[in-house]
């Protein structure tokens, strides 16, 4: 099993790995031969994350070999990732090279990240964080599947998450559940309802994308037949405290597309970069609350 | 259902509607208030009081005038509504229907801290509502010059009022249709950006405690800069238990000695871990104002004078009086973003009993 990338992409990777930290103390990173893959799905509130990212938008002389299809699965603290990863992005350790690997320490697995640098004098720096990791079996990595969800009823870009962010921290203070309704014409509304007070914040003109990619040709016209009405408003209701889990992704990117399966679940796609380039895509999906 | 109803009212006009475009000012005066969650909130045609009290000691209230809203319309409900059949006749609790002649008022209870967090969803209200030192005047002893006191402030907050000139405001609309119905938000950052709308749970309103203040019985009136009573206050520490407002009439021929045997206004906190005394030196600099006949001396507990630390931080001017029997007022006059002039400065005043020191 051999495993040696450079990571080319130092902010963005951390970018990522902190956002995964928020969520959830152990995560598992799945590299295989052109993606890897970060998956995190033992939240204690049913939050799931499952990202896909291209090798080529993080790292440059990538090299995987193991005896499972060449893939290698990692189970390893996001803290510990994520603190090797801050000080391989912070400037002033002036990084001209972070290289990722696995190595054996004592026999202990460990994902070595190395920065090499140079200080001010000029002097070369080689500063080495090893990472404890837990190599995962193939079978245990095939049982990993991702949930399943109907057809969502909507798709919805989202506003700059930094402002939704705002807003969703205030109405924690209102209310622990909150409420995510999307229409077809580009309305989304965010809501609070509780005894003292009923609060809707609300978005027009949001951009309702095309989802076509992603089915076939003829069942999309069968939607359409279906949904006559793109007034109508599908929501959805999910724990305050898991959305906001999922705003802490605003550090990733600015472009998301929210997913609502009507009293179902709640699919976020936060691309990592602009969507036309997109390296990856982190998934989170956030069960919903059921009411009454 | 409330759409169903609408319908059926619409010929009412709602008892409240306001507008605003830029919260900060009306939300700092709110959050000056804001230590209890049930507020009363009395509408008038000038404006509208918000009041909370706690452990019936203290009462403070935010004086809202209607000229610092851009649009302000009271319609005091009709007392005997004609088109209402299944109504109770008397809707609103407070005007009593037997004096006529007095300017109808309409009061309701709503939850303060929600409606605060409602106005400040988009996180726009807190920025500084301005330190303008315009506010003084008011307060300003007849005859006195406009010398360099609160200049400085005022300067600050003209160069703040530069800055933020071109910054993006937070607009609100207030609107409530009567006993019965939510008091409802809409909150708008800008024409592109998300709105928000707010339905607040109104409850009617319960009698209030009064602490009437008998300005006739004053025993200490002191006017200062707010920053000098904040300042002092903030040394305290926390534990601090008890504090004591000492008063001594000032000595004619000594008014610049600092000193006096006697301070004309001092300070006093006893905590947990000791004690504090702060003198304030008579000068006009400092105290503007200072009537105070005879010595006088006051207690009060110090986690109820703390609540109105918030109001005192973005306030200009503090006039602080006491009555004969201690009843302790505090006045903050909340400087206004825009120098205005005239009455509309709003203000928020706290009413605090004393502690018995015969028990």
């Amino acid at each position: 099993m051999r495993f040696r990338a450079t990571i080319e992409n130092v902010d963005t990777f951390h970018r990522i790995i902190q956002t995964v930290e928020k969520l959830q103390k152990k995560c598992i990173i799945k590299f295989g031969e052109s993606e890897m893959h970060i998956i995190c799905h033992t939240d204690e509130s049913g939050v799931q994350v499952w990202s896909q990212i291209r090798v080529s938008a993080l790292f440059t002389e990538y090299r995987i070999q193991s005896n499972s299809r060449n893939q290698i699965a990692l189970l390893l603290g996001a803290d510990a990732l994520s603190a090797a990863l801050r000080s391989a992005a912070a400037e002033h350790t002036g990084a001209e090279a972070v290289v990722m690997k696995l190595a054996k320490k004592r026999d202990v697995a460990v994902l070595s990240v190395e920065i090499f640098g140079a200080s001010r004098m000029g002097r070369h720096i080689r500063v080495a964080h090893d990472v404890h990791i837990e190599i995962m079996k193939p079978a245990d990595i095939d049982r990993l599947k991702e949930p399943l969800c109907p057809e969502p009823d909507i798709h919805i870009l989202l506003p700059s998450l930094v402002k939704v962010r705002t807003i969703v921290e205030h109405l924690r203070a209102l209310s622990d559940v909150i409420a995510v309704r999307a229409n077809g014409v580009g309305k989304l509304q965010i809501s609070a309802a509780t005894d003292s007070a009923k609060t809707d914040v609300m978005w027009e003109g949001c951009t309702n994308p095309k989802m076509g990619a992603w089915r076939l040709a003829g069942a999309e016209d069968e939607d359409e037949q279906e949904k006559p009405d793109p007034e109508q408003l599908f929501g959805v209701l999910v724990q305050t405290r898991s959305f906001i889990k999922f705003l802490n992704a605003h550090i990733v990117s600015n472009t998301t597309i929210a997913c609502i399966c009507q009293n179902h679940c709640l699919i976020l796609y936060v691309y990592i970069g602009e969507v036309a380039d997109a390296g990856g895509v982190l998934t989170f999906y956030i069960p919903a609350v059921l009411d009454d | 259902m409330l759409e169903a109803v609408d319908d059926e009212e619409e010929r009412i006009p709602p008892v409240l509607t306001s507008s605003l475009h830029d919260i900060r000012y009306f939300s700092s005066l709110l959050r000056g208030v804001n230590f209890a969650n049930r507020a009363t909130v009395t509408i008038t045609a000038s404006g509208f009081t918000v009041q909370v009290e706690e452990a019936r000691t203290i009462i403070a209230t935010a004086y809202i005038f209607a000229d610092i809203f851009d649009e302000y319309t009271y319609s005091p409900p009709a007392p005997d509504p004609p088109s209402h059949s299944q109504s109770q006749p008397t809707s609103s609790p407070t005007p009593p229907p037997s004096s006529p002649s007095d300017a109808p008022t309409t009061a309701l209870e709503i939850p303060l801290g929600t409606f605060i967090e409602c106005l400040n969803i988009f996180g726009t209200a807190n920025a500084g509502a301005g330190g303008a030192g315009k506010g003084g005047k008011r307060w300003r002893r007849p005859g006195e010059e406009d010398d360099g006191d609160g200049g400085a402030d005022g300067r600050a907050a003209r160069i703040q009022q530069f800055f933020t000139g071109g910054e993006k405001r937070t607009g609100m609309r207030m609107s409530y249709m009567g006993e019965g119905h939510p008091l409802t938000l809409l909150v708008a950052e800008d024409a592109a950006g998300p709105t928000a709308k707010c339905e607040v749970t109104t409850y009617e309103a319960e009698p209030m405690l009064d602490l009437p203040f008998d300005s006739d019985q004053t025993v200490l009136k002191i006017i200062l800069k707010s920053s000098w009573l904040r300042d002092a206050l903030s040394e305290l520490d926390q534990s601090t238990d008890k504090l004591t407002f000492v008063g001594n009439p000032p000595v004619p021929g000594q008014a610049r000695a600092r000193t006096t045997a006697k301070p004309i206004f001092r300070i006093e906190a006893i905590g947990t871990y000791g004690s504090t005394e702060m003198d304030y030196p008579n000068d006009r600099d400092v105290l503007e104002t200072v009537e105070c006949p005879h010595p006088v001396n006051f207690s009060y507990r110090y986690s109820h004078i703390s609540k109105a630390l918030k109001a005192l931080g973005s306030s200009a001017k503090t006039s602080l009086r006491i009555d004969e029997d201690g009843l302790l007022s505090l006045q903050f006059l909340m400087p206004s973003p825009k120098p205005r002039g005239g009455t509309s400065q709003a203000f928020v005043e706290f009413r605090c009993l004393p502690l018995d020191e015969t028990i």
